[in-house]
């Protein structure tokens, strides 16, 4: 819905660019955090891309401020309190009628395994911790909202443990849910040594779309792959 | 602070004992000598049996556990509430007197039929009262938790001992009330007058047993719910403990070292990364786990290393498997090391770690975001990446590579094949 603009999807945005020009193509937001100091400090950590238009502190207030606001992304914790103690999870599943026109990026300070996946099989486009500086942040929100998945080195890791990495196990057609294909298995591995989408792509010479057709069929993969051992291995799996 | 006459607790330790362990609990909780309860017990016992009844009494009423056990003597706040369950409990291997006890019962219960049977001895009350106490006692010594856990780690887990305890008990109280009635009736117990007792005493028994079911099953989902929400709250407590200890005096650093900005840094790196250890990890024990030996070198490295700028760099550690480090491990990690030593003290931030372990191989990359530098410009004598890197890793067996350029940063890949591998191998 919202025109990415190229340069914006780039990996580096300027934070402090022209904000009365980019105004009405900014990205719109609403911040879901039981923490007003992390929802002030997100706010001011975003950069002019983006516009905060809601903020909320539980599952209700955050139910409640989706489908008022209608925002582009969602900027989600893990963990949050209210509800029927679902935390983001919740959140998502119980906006799951906003879906076309809103959202999920998870941000937590957590590792642990079954709260990312939790998350991200509830619907969220990725995970992010709170870590990140804000001009990745702002990246990840303006390709949250163009319809690609954001993974963070750490979010890679987990796909990669969940899915092995033995050379033998590999998928051979695109439609295979439980298993990576070798390109996508390549994607991870360096977004897991740190590279970022552009960076990549040149490492594999694609294209930085393709890096992105490819991170989002490992999401999809992530969502609705039956293996069962991954929910099983999430919850064994305390250690990141 | 007056603390002179802390009495150890009223409690029966699981070793010194005779019988039941009561002579050696109160010698320990008044200061007396073990030697004198015992004849004191003697003696007493010598006016109508006092202290036998009182023995009795409190083998039954006090727990068993050790009185100088340092978590009953402490105020409650200064222990670690969530205690660790001892591995194996000091202590005699067989429950002996227990099977003393029960040894002389089964004597008793035999010397009864036989003067029952036979001569006709005016101790047949005394017997007869004997049985019933000593039954009772065996059958309610299992209430006892503690010593029901003992004695099952005995013998290694489930074990029938309770279950027979119990049985006994019950089997020597009844022929004991049997003996009763044949005594009070002065008349032979024909043997369908017992059967029918015994189907009676069977059916009264189940009558009040079904009456009282719902009251005992109502106490004992009550007990487990109590239990349940001990548990939550000595965890709690341990959490509440915790965050005292490291995260309270980490932050009352940070507000008297505000000026630092280094120095806040540093030390709030350090402490996210011991919080999260503590919330997240396994905490696996030492040398079982190449991720978190890998995490201890970038602990290492991120507390004593600063970047050019005299910042503190951080390192985004991905880990994929684990693996119990072997000796290629451990030159693994003395690469890494040093690669991350290079990364954070002339490269530039982000510093990312990634380790990969598979089955065939372990592998490592290390990457900083710098200018990056020419591996030929460095002049030979300068140790580090040529030696300590690239050197360690061939004697083992490994491979390493250096890729550096201004514009991508340096990146340090590093795989060593796993010992089984490696087997065939004979170059050193």
């Amino acid at each position: 819905m919202t025109a990415v603009p190229e340069t914006v999807s780039d990996k580096m945005p300027d934070p402090v660019g022209p904000d009365d020009a980019a105004c009405d193509e900014a990205v719109s937001v609403v911040l879901v955090d039981d923490h007003a100091l992390v929802r002030a400090g997100v706010r001011t950590s975003l950069g002019a891309a983006v516009r905060v238009v809601g903020e909320a502190a539980d599952v209700e207030q955050a139910v409640a401020v989706v489908h008022e606001q209608r925002p582009a992304v969602v900027l989600l914790d893990v963990h949050l309190p209210g509800g029927a103690g679902g935390g983001g999870a919740e959140v998502i599943t119980r906006c799951a009628d906003r879906r076309d026109v809103t959202r999920f990026l998870a941000l937590s300070v957590s590792d642990a395994a079954e709260d990312v996946v939790a998350v991200i099989r509830a619907g969220a486009r990725g995970y992010v911790t709170k870590a990140i500086d804000g001009a990745a942040l702002t990246a990840a929100v303006v390709r949250v909202a163009g319809g690609d998945a954001v993974f963070s080195p750490r979010l890679a890791g987990f796909v990669l443990d969940a899915f092995g990495t033995a050379g033998a196990d590999v998928a051979t057609t695109d439609d295979e849910l439980d298993r990576l294909t070798a390109r996508e298995r390549e994607v991870m591995r360096l977004i897991a040594r740190g590279y970022t989408y552009r960076e990549a792509a040149s490492e594999l010479f694609i294209s930085v779309k393709t890096v992105e057709t490819h991170v989002s069929a490992v999401l999809r993969k992530l969502q609705l792959s039956n293996r069962n051992e991954l929910t099983r291995w999430a919850a064994d799996r305390r250690l990141l | 602070m007056t603390q002179a006459t802390v009495r150890p607790v009223l409690l029966r330790p699981p070793r010194g004992r005779w019988l039941g362990g009561v002579a050696v609990a109160v010698a320990a909780h008044l200061g007396w000598p073990v030697g004198w309860v015992r004849v004191g017990f003697v003696v007493l016992t010598l006016f109508g049996g006092t202290g036998a009844f009182v023995y009795l009494f409190w083998w039954v009423t006090v727990p068993t556990g050790d009185p100088h056990d340092p978590a009953h003597t402490q105020p409650a706040a200064a222990t670690r509430l969530v205690r660790r369950q001892p591995l194996l409990v000091p202590g005699r291997r067989l429950p002996v007197t227990d099977i003393g006890v029960g040894v002389i019962l089964v004597v008793g219960a035999g010397l009864a039929v036989a003067y029952r049977a036979g001569a006709r001895v005016q101790v047949g009350w005394l017997l007869a009262a004997l049985l019933v106490v000593g039954g009772l006692a065996l059958a309610w010594s299992q209430l006892d938790a503690g010593q029901r856990r003992r004695m099952s780690q005995v013998a290694g887990g489930r074990t029938p001992v309770p279950v027979l305890a119990v049985a006994g008990g019950v089997l020597l109280a009844g022929a004991g009330g049997l003996l009763f009635v044949g005594q009070v009736t002065g008349r032979e117990l024909a043997p369908a007058v017992v059967v029918q007792s015994v189907v009676v005493a069977l059916a009264i028994l189940a009558g009040v047993g079904l009456a009282l079911a719902p009251w005992w099953l109502r106490l004992v989902r009550e007990l487990g719910d109590e239990r349940v929400a001990r548990e939550r709250e000595a965890q709690r407590a341990d959490i509440a403990a915790h965050l005292h200890d490291s995260v309270l005096q980490t932050l009352a650093l940070i507000r008297t070292r505000s000026g630092d900005p280094v120095e806040v840094a540093r030390m709030a790196r350090a402490q996210e990364r011991e919080l999260r250890e503590w919330l997240y990890a396994d905490r696996p024990a030492p040398g079982e786990s190449l991720a978190a030996a890998v995490r201890a070198v970038v602990a290492e490295v991120e507390d004593c290393r600063v970047g050019p700028d005299g910042q503190p760099v951080a390192v985004d550690v991905v880990v994929v498997g684990d693996a119990v480090p072997d000796g290629a491990a451990d030159a693994l990690l003395a690469a890494t090391r040093e690669a991350l030593v290079n990364a954070v003290t002339h490269g530039r931030a982000p510093v990312s770690l990634y380790l990969e372990v598979r089955a065939e191989a372990l592998e490592v990359f290390v990457r900083d975001r710098g200018d990056g530098f020419d591996l030929d410009q460095v002049a030979p004598d300068r140790f580090g990446v040529r030696e300590s890197i690239l050197g360690r890793v061939r004697r083992r067996g490994g491979t390493a590579s250096v890729t550096s350029s201004s514009r991508r940063g340096t990146e340090v890949h590093v795989v060593m094949p796993t010992t089984r591998e490696r087997t065939g191998d004979s170059s050193a």
